[in-house]
Protein backbone atom coordinates (compact mmCIF):
# COMPACT_ATOMS: atom_id res chain seq x y z
CA UNK A 1 0.00 0.00 0.00
CA UNK A 2 1.08 3.58 -0.55
CA UNK A 3 1.43 6.13 2.20
CA UNK A 4 1.91 9.84 1.65
CA UNK A 5 3.59 11.79 4.42
CA UNK A 6 2.72 15.44 4.92
CA UNK A 7 4.66 17.65 7.31
CA UNK A 8 2.68 19.98 9.56
CA UNK A 9 3.96 23.17 11.17
CA UNK A 10 7.69 23.11 11.88
CA UNK A 11 8.18 19.43 11.16
CA UNK A 12 11.01 18.69 8.74
CA UNK A 13 9.94 17.92 5.19
CA UNK A 14 11.07 14.64 3.67
CA UNK A 15 12.95 14.57 0.37
CA UNK A 16 10.50 11.94 -0.74
CA UNK A 17 7.04 11.70 0.74
CA UNK A 18 5.50 8.72 -1.07
CA UNK A 19 6.38 5.25 0.16
CA UNK A 20 5.20 1.71 -0.36
CA UNK A 21 4.51 -0.12 2.88
CA UNK A 22 3.48 -3.69 3.52
CA UNK A 23 -0.20 -3.71 4.48
CA UNK A 24 0.31 -6.40 7.10
CA UNK A 25 2.45 -4.04 9.15
CA UNK A 26 1.18 -2.42 12.29
CA UNK A 27 1.07 1.37 12.41
CA UNK A 28 4.03 1.14 14.80
CA UNK A 29 6.18 0.17 11.80
CA UNK A 30 5.15 3.38 10.02
CA UNK A 31 6.04 5.42 13.11
CA UNK A 32 9.48 3.75 13.35
CA UNK A 33 10.05 4.21 9.63
CA UNK A 34 9.32 7.94 9.77
CA UNK A 35 11.52 8.38 12.84
CA UNK A 36 14.39 6.70 10.99
CA UNK A 37 13.87 8.80 7.87
CA UNK A 38 13.90 11.97 9.98
CA UNK A 39 16.85 10.71 12.03
CA UNK A 40 14.88 11.20 15.20
CA UNK A 41 15.91 9.74 18.55
CA UNK A 42 13.35 7.84 20.57
CA UNK A 43 13.02 10.85 22.86
CA UNK A 44 12.28 13.35 20.06
CA UNK A 45 8.57 14.14 20.01
CA UNK A 46 6.75 13.15 16.85
CA UNK A 47 3.00 12.87 16.35
CA UNK A 48 1.34 11.11 13.44
CA UNK A 49 -2.24 11.56 12.27
CA UNK A 50 -4.41 10.06 9.58
CA UNK A 51 -6.11 12.64 7.35
CA UNK A 52 -5.29 15.43 9.80
CA UNK A 53 -7.93 13.91 12.04
CA UNK A 54 -6.86 11.26 14.54
CA UNK A 55 -3.93 9.22 15.79
CA UNK A 56 -4.39 5.48 15.43
CA UNK A 57 -3.03 3.18 18.15
CA UNK A 58 0.40 1.80 17.17
CA UNK A 59 -0.97 -1.74 16.97
CA UNK A 60 -3.64 -0.91 14.39
CA UNK A 61 -3.02 -2.67 11.09
CA UNK A 62 -2.03 -0.58 8.10
CA UNK A 63 -4.34 -2.78 6.00
CA UNK A 64 -7.35 -1.77 8.12
CA UNK A 65 -6.38 1.90 8.07
CA UNK A 66 -6.09 1.89 4.28
CA UNK A 67 -9.42 0.07 3.88
CA UNK A 68 -11.21 2.57 6.07
CA UNK A 69 -9.42 5.87 5.57
CA UNK A 70 -7.73 5.92 2.19
CA UNK A 71 -7.86 8.89 -0.15
CA UNK A 72 -7.74 7.66 -3.76
CA UNK A 73 -6.25 4.39 -2.60
CA UNK A 74 -3.42 5.77 -0.50
CA UNK A 75 -3.12 6.70 3.16
CA UNK A 76 -2.34 10.30 4.06
CA UNK A 77 -0.25 10.60 7.19
CA UNK A 78 0.37 14.02 8.69
CA UNK A 79 3.21 14.44 11.14
CA UNK A 80 4.34 17.17 13.50
CA UNK A 81 6.57 17.74 16.45
CA UNK A 82 3.81 18.72 18.83
CA UNK A 83 0.27 17.45 19.32
CA UNK A 84 -1.85 19.10 16.63
CA UNK A 85 -5.34 17.72 16.88
CA UNK A 86 -5.40 16.65 20.50
CA UNK B 1 -28.31 17.51 31.45
CA UNK B 2 -29.61 13.97 31.67
CA UNK B 3 -29.05 11.39 28.99
CA UNK B 4 -32.07 9.95 27.20
CA UNK B 5 -33.17 6.92 29.18
CA UNK B 6 -32.03 3.81 27.41
CA UNK B 7 -32.12 0.61 29.47
CA UNK B 8 -29.72 -1.15 27.11
CA UNK B 9 -26.94 1.42 27.19
CA UNK B 10 -27.46 1.67 30.94
CA UNK B 11 -27.15 -2.07 31.40
CA UNK B 12 -23.95 -2.07 29.35
CA UNK B 13 -22.59 0.86 31.35
CA UNK B 14 -23.35 -0.96 34.62
CA UNK B 15 -21.86 -4.29 33.50
CA UNK B 16 -19.03 -5.50 35.73
CA UNK B 17 -16.69 -8.45 36.03
CA UNK B 18 -15.24 -9.85 39.25
CA UNK B 19 -11.47 -10.08 38.78
CA UNK B 20 -8.95 -11.82 41.01
CA UNK B 21 -5.58 -10.08 40.79
CA UNK B 22 -2.64 -12.24 41.85
CA UNK B 23 0.92 -11.09 42.12
CA UNK B 24 3.45 -12.79 39.87
CA UNK B 25 5.17 -15.15 42.31
CA UNK B 26 8.77 -14.57 41.21
CA UNK B 27 8.28 -10.83 41.42
CA UNK B 28 6.66 -11.18 44.82
CA UNK B 29 9.87 -12.67 46.16
CA UNK B 30 12.08 -10.14 44.33
CA UNK B 31 10.08 -7.19 45.54
CA UNK B 32 10.31 -8.20 49.15
CA UNK B 33 6.80 -9.39 49.89
CA UNK B 34 7.26 -11.06 53.25
CA UNK B 35 4.56 -13.67 53.19
CA UNK B 36 2.38 -15.28 50.57
CA UNK B 37 0.43 -12.36 49.21
CA UNK B 38 -3.32 -12.82 49.11
CA UNK B 39 -4.88 -11.95 45.77
CA UNK B 40 -6.90 -8.78 45.39
CA UNK B 41 -10.52 -9.03 44.32
CA UNK B 42 -12.12 -6.20 42.42
CA UNK B 43 -15.41 -5.77 40.60
CA UNK B 44 -14.35 -3.97 37.43
CA UNK B 45 -16.65 -2.24 34.96
CA UNK B 46 -16.61 -4.01 31.60
CA UNK B 47 -16.43 -0.61 29.91
CA UNK B 48 -13.38 0.58 31.81
CA UNK B 49 -9.66 0.06 31.23
CA UNK B 50 -7.00 -1.69 33.29
CA UNK B 51 -4.81 1.41 33.78
CA UNK B 52 -7.76 3.04 35.54
CA UNK B 53 -7.67 0.27 38.15
CA UNK B 54 -3.92 0.34 38.61
CA UNK B 55 -3.59 2.84 41.44
CA UNK B 56 -6.07 0.87 43.55
CA UNK B 57 -4.31 -2.42 42.82
CA UNK B 58 -0.91 -0.94 43.44
CA UNK B 59 -2.02 0.45 46.80
CA UNK B 60 -3.29 -2.95 47.88
CA UNK B 61 -0.07 -4.78 47.09
CA UNK B 62 2.15 -2.08 48.51
CA UNK B 63 0.10 -2.17 51.69
CA UNK B 64 0.81 -5.92 51.69
CA UNK B 65 4.49 -4.91 52.00
CA UNK B 66 5.48 -4.99 48.34
CA UNK B 67 8.54 -2.79 47.73
CA UNK B 68 7.47 -0.94 44.64
CA UNK B 69 8.31 2.71 44.10
CA UNK B 70 8.18 2.87 40.33
CA UNK B 71 5.69 4.42 37.95
CA UNK B 72 2.14 3.13 37.51
CA UNK B 73 2.99 2.82 33.81
CA UNK B 74 5.40 -0.03 34.61
CA UNK B 75 2.58 -2.17 35.94
CA UNK B 76 1.06 -4.61 33.51
CA UNK B 77 -1.32 -7.57 33.47
CA UNK B 78 -1.42 -10.98 31.89
CA UNK B 79 -3.80 -13.91 31.55
CA UNK B 80 -2.29 -17.35 30.93
CA UNK B 81 1.00 -15.74 30.03
CA UNK B 82 -0.52 -13.41 27.46
CA UNK B 83 -0.04 -9.71 28.23
CA UNK B 84 -3.33 -7.80 28.24
CA UNK B 85 -3.54 -4.82 25.91
CA UNK B 86 -4.27 -1.99 28.29
CA UNK B 87 -5.87 0.20 25.64
CA UNK B 88 -8.64 -2.37 25.05
CA UNK B 89 -11.78 -2.23 27.24
CA UNK B 90 -11.81 -4.78 30.08
CA UNK B 91 -15.01 -6.47 28.84
CA UNK B 92 -13.53 -6.98 25.37
CA UNK B 93 -10.37 -8.50 26.88
CA UNK B 94 -12.44 -10.89 28.99
CA UNK B 95 -14.64 -12.06 26.10
CA UNK B 96 -11.60 -12.48 23.87
CA UNK B 97 -9.19 -14.15 26.30
CA UNK B 98 -11.63 -16.51 27.98
CA UNK B 99 -13.38 -17.37 24.72
CA UNK B 100 -16.40 -18.12 26.87
CA UNK B 101 -19.61 -18.85 24.95
CA UNK B 102 -22.65 -17.76 26.95
CA UNK B 103 -24.66 -20.42 25.12
CA UNK B 104 -22.51 -23.20 26.55
CA UNK B 105 -23.58 -25.42 29.44
CA UNK B 106 -20.69 -24.49 31.70
CA UNK B 107 -20.67 -21.46 33.97
CA UNK B 108 -18.47 -18.48 33.01
CA UNK B 109 -14.91 -18.48 34.37
CA UNK B 110 -15.38 -15.97 37.20
CA UNK B 111 -13.70 -14.42 39.05
CA UNK B 112 -11.34 -13.81 36.16
CA UNK B 113 -7.80 -14.72 37.29
CA UNK B 114 -5.37 -12.01 36.17
CA UNK B 115 -1.69 -11.81 37.09
CA UNK B 116 -0.27 -8.41 38.04
CA UNK B 117 3.33 -7.54 37.17
CA UNK B 118 5.45 -4.74 38.57
CA UNK B 119 8.55 -5.43 36.50
CA UNK B 120 9.73 -6.49 33.07
CA UNK B 121 7.20 -4.55 31.03
CA UNK B 122 7.01 -6.43 27.69
CA UNK B 123 7.73 -3.58 25.28
CA UNK B 124 7.69 -5.97 22.36
CA UNK B 125 4.11 -7.02 23.10
CA UNK B 126 2.45 -4.02 24.74
CA UNK B 127 2.35 -0.33 23.96
CA UNK B 128 4.49 1.57 26.42
CA UNK B 129 2.54 4.50 27.80
CA UNK B 130 4.66 7.62 27.75
CA UNK B 131 2.37 9.88 29.69
CA UNK B 132 0.03 9.41 32.64
CA UNK B 133 -2.98 10.35 30.55
CA UNK B 134 -2.15 7.90 27.75
CA UNK B 135 -5.37 5.98 28.37
CA UNK B 136 -7.39 9.15 27.90
CA UNK B 137 -5.51 9.98 24.68
CA UNK B 138 -6.11 6.53 23.25
CA UNK B 139 -9.77 6.69 24.25
CA UNK B 140 -10.30 10.07 22.59
CA UNK B 141 -8.46 8.85 19.47
CA UNK B 142 -10.95 5.98 19.20
CA UNK B 143 -13.86 8.40 19.50
CA UNK B 144 -12.37 10.51 16.71
CA UNK B 145 -11.73 7.47 14.57
CA UNK B 146 -15.39 6.49 15.05
CA UNK B 147 -16.51 10.00 14.10
CA UNK B 148 -14.37 9.86 10.98
CA UNK B 149 -15.89 6.54 9.98
CA UNK B 150 -19.38 7.95 10.41
CA UNK B 151 -18.85 11.30 8.72
CA UNK B 152 -15.62 11.35 6.76
CA UNK B 153 -14.22 13.92 9.19
CA UNK B 154 -13.79 14.51 12.92
CA UNK B 155 -15.60 17.85 12.80
CA UNK B 156 -18.33 16.69 15.13
CA UNK B 157 -15.99 15.63 17.91
CA UNK B 158 -13.66 18.58 17.43
CA UNK B 159 -16.64 20.96 17.58
CA UNK B 160 -17.57 19.69 21.02
CA UNK B 161 -16.61 22.24 23.62
CA UNK B 162 -13.50 21.47 25.67
CA UNK B 163 -15.85 21.00 28.62
CA UNK B 164 -17.95 18.45 26.73
CA UNK B 165 -14.87 16.52 25.64
CA UNK B 166 -13.67 16.40 29.25
CA UNK B 167 -17.13 15.29 30.39
CA UNK B 168 -16.83 12.20 28.18
CA UNK B 169 -13.62 11.09 29.81
CA UNK B 170 -14.56 12.14 33.32
CA UNK B 171 -17.85 10.29 33.08
CA UNK B 172 -16.00 7.14 32.08
CA UNK B 173 -13.01 7.03 34.38
CA UNK B 174 -14.96 7.85 37.49
CA UNK B 175 -17.62 5.37 36.45
CA UNK B 176 -16.81 2.70 38.92
CA UNK B 177 -17.56 4.78 41.93
CA UNK B 178 -20.81 3.07 42.88
CA UNK B 179 -22.14 6.15 44.57
CA UNK B 180 -22.02 8.25 41.41
CA UNK B 181 -22.91 5.63 38.84
CA UNK B 182 -26.00 7.39 37.58
CA UNK B 183 -24.43 10.84 37.57
CA UNK B 184 -21.49 9.52 35.56
CA UNK B 185 -23.74 7.69 33.13
CA UNK B 186 -25.63 10.93 32.53
CA UNK B 187 -22.42 12.90 32.23
CA UNK B 188 -21.08 10.56 29.62
CA UNK B 189 -24.21 9.77 27.65
CA UNK B 190 -25.60 13.31 27.50
CA UNK B 191 -22.71 14.05 25.14
CA UNK B 192 -22.09 10.62 23.67
CA UNK B 193 -25.71 10.44 22.57
CA UNK B 194 -25.10 13.11 19.95
CA UNK B 195 -22.06 11.24 18.70
CA UNK B 196 -23.52 7.75 18.40
CA UNK B 197 -26.83 8.89 16.91
CA UNK B 198 -24.86 11.25 14.67
CA UNK B 199 -27.40 14.01 15.34
CA UNK B 200 -29.98 12.01 13.43
CA UNK B 201 -27.98 11.74 10.20
CA UNK B 202 -27.34 8.38 8.63
CA UNK B 203 -23.64 7.64 9.06
CA UNK B 204 -21.46 6.79 6.06
CA UNK B 205 -19.95 3.85 7.91
CA UNK B 206 -20.51 2.09 11.20
CA UNK B 207 -17.51 1.97 13.58
CA UNK B 208 -16.87 -1.69 14.29
CA UNK B 209 -14.04 -4.13 14.85
CA UNK B 210 -14.04 -7.90 14.80
CA UNK B 211 -11.74 -10.00 16.95
CA UNK B 212 -10.97 -13.66 16.44
CA UNK B 213 -9.17 -15.82 19.00
CA UNK B 214 -5.58 -17.05 18.87
CA UNK B 215 -3.98 -13.74 18.04
CA UNK B 216 -5.73 -13.37 14.70
CA UNK B 217 -5.37 -9.92 13.16
CA UNK B 218 -8.14 -7.50 14.10
CA UNK B 219 -10.62 -6.85 11.29
CA UNK B 220 -11.86 -3.37 10.56
CA UNK B 221 -13.64 -2.55 7.33
CA UNK B 222 -15.82 0.32 6.17
CA UNK B 223 -19.37 -0.96 6.66
CA UNK B 224 -22.28 1.13 5.44
CA UNK B 225 -25.48 0.83 7.49
CA UNK B 226 -27.67 0.22 4.42
CA UNK B 227 -27.24 -1.31 1.00
CA UNK B 228 -27.67 0.42 -2.37
CA UNK B 229 -31.42 -0.06 -2.19
CA UNK B 230 -31.68 1.60 1.20
CA UNK B 231 -32.29 -1.66 3.08
CA UNK B 232 -30.78 -1.73 6.54
CA UNK B 233 -27.96 -4.21 6.91
CA UNK B 234 -28.20 -6.60 9.82
CA UNK B 235 -25.44 -7.92 12.03
CA UNK B 236 -25.81 -11.21 10.14
CA UNK B 237 -25.33 -9.41 6.81
CA UNK B 238 -22.14 -7.79 8.07
CA UNK B 239 -20.68 -11.01 9.50
CA UNK B 240 -21.56 -12.89 6.33
CA UNK B 241 -19.87 -10.18 4.26
CA UNK B 242 -16.69 -10.05 6.33
CA UNK B 243 -16.36 -13.72 7.37
CA UNK B 244 -18.28 -15.78 4.81
CA UNK B 245 -16.49 -19.02 5.74
CA UNK B 246 -17.68 -18.72 9.34
CA UNK B 247 -21.07 -17.21 8.50
CA UNK B 248 -22.22 -18.80 5.25
CA UNK B 249 -25.56 -17.07 5.58
CA UNK B 250 -26.68 -13.77 7.09
CA UNK B 251 -29.48 -15.67 8.81
CA UNK B 252 -29.05 -17.91 11.85
CA UNK B 253 -28.80 -21.42 10.47
CA UNK B 254 -27.37 -24.72 11.55
CA UNK B 255 -24.48 -24.13 9.15
CA UNK B 256 -22.86 -21.32 11.09
CA UNK B 257 -19.52 -22.22 12.56
CA UNK B 258 -19.23 -19.34 14.97
CA UNK B 259 -21.16 -16.84 17.04
CA UNK B 260 -20.60 -13.14 17.75
CA UNK B 261 -20.14 -12.09 21.37
CA UNK B 262 -20.43 -8.54 22.60
CA UNK B 263 -20.44 -7.54 26.27
CA UNK B 264 -20.63 -11.22 27.13
CA UNK B 265 -23.85 -11.90 25.22
CA UNK B 266 -24.60 -13.39 21.82
CA UNK B 267 -26.77 -10.87 19.96
CA UNK B 268 -29.32 -12.00 17.42
CA UNK B 269 -28.11 -11.87 13.85
CA UNK B 270 -31.20 -10.03 12.61
CA UNK B 271 -30.55 -6.82 14.53
CA UNK B 272 -29.83 -3.86 12.25
CA UNK B 273 -26.17 -2.96 12.39
CA UNK B 274 -27.05 0.72 12.80
CA UNK B 275 -29.14 -0.05 15.87
CA UNK B 276 -26.33 -2.21 17.23
CA UNK B 277 -23.86 0.61 16.68
CA UNK B 278 -26.02 3.07 18.60
CA UNK B 279 -27.06 0.79 21.46
CA UNK B 280 -24.39 -1.87 21.90
CA UNK B 281 -21.22 0.11 21.33
CA UNK B 282 -18.55 0.55 23.96
CA UNK B 283 -17.93 4.03 25.41
CA UNK B 284 -15.21 4.49 22.77
CA UNK B 285 -18.06 4.41 20.20
CA UNK B 286 -16.91 1.18 18.59
CA UNK B 287 -18.79 -2.10 18.32
CA UNK B 288 -16.07 -4.49 19.43
CA UNK B 289 -17.34 -7.91 18.39
CA UNK B 290 -15.56 -11.10 19.39
CA UNK B 291 -16.28 -14.03 17.09
CA UNK B 292 -16.02 -17.37 18.85
CA UNK B 293 -16.00 -20.64 16.99
CA UNK B 294 -18.41 -23.42 17.74
CA UNK B 295 -16.65 -26.16 19.63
Amino acid sequence: VIVRFRAIGNAPILKQNLYKINASNKFQAVIQFLRRELNYKASDPLFLYINSAFSPAPDELVANLVKCFNTDGHLIINYCTSAAWG
Amino acid sequence: MTAPQNPITRAIWDGTLPIKFSLDSTEAAELGAKTLVEPYFLEAPRCSYFPLLTSQIRKYFVDMSLNFIGDDAEIWYDVDGIPLKWHYPIGLLYDLHTGYRPDSNSPPPLPWPVTVHFKNFPIDKLIRAQAIDATQDFFMSMIKEADFLRNGSTKKVMNLSKNDQTQLWDGLWSSFSQKYRTENYDRFWSINYRLVTNDGQLPKHVPLRIYLPDNCPVIQEPIAPSDENGNQLTLGDVLHQILPELFPSPLPTENAFAAPVIHGVIPQLNIPILWASQNLCYPDNFLHIVVLLDS
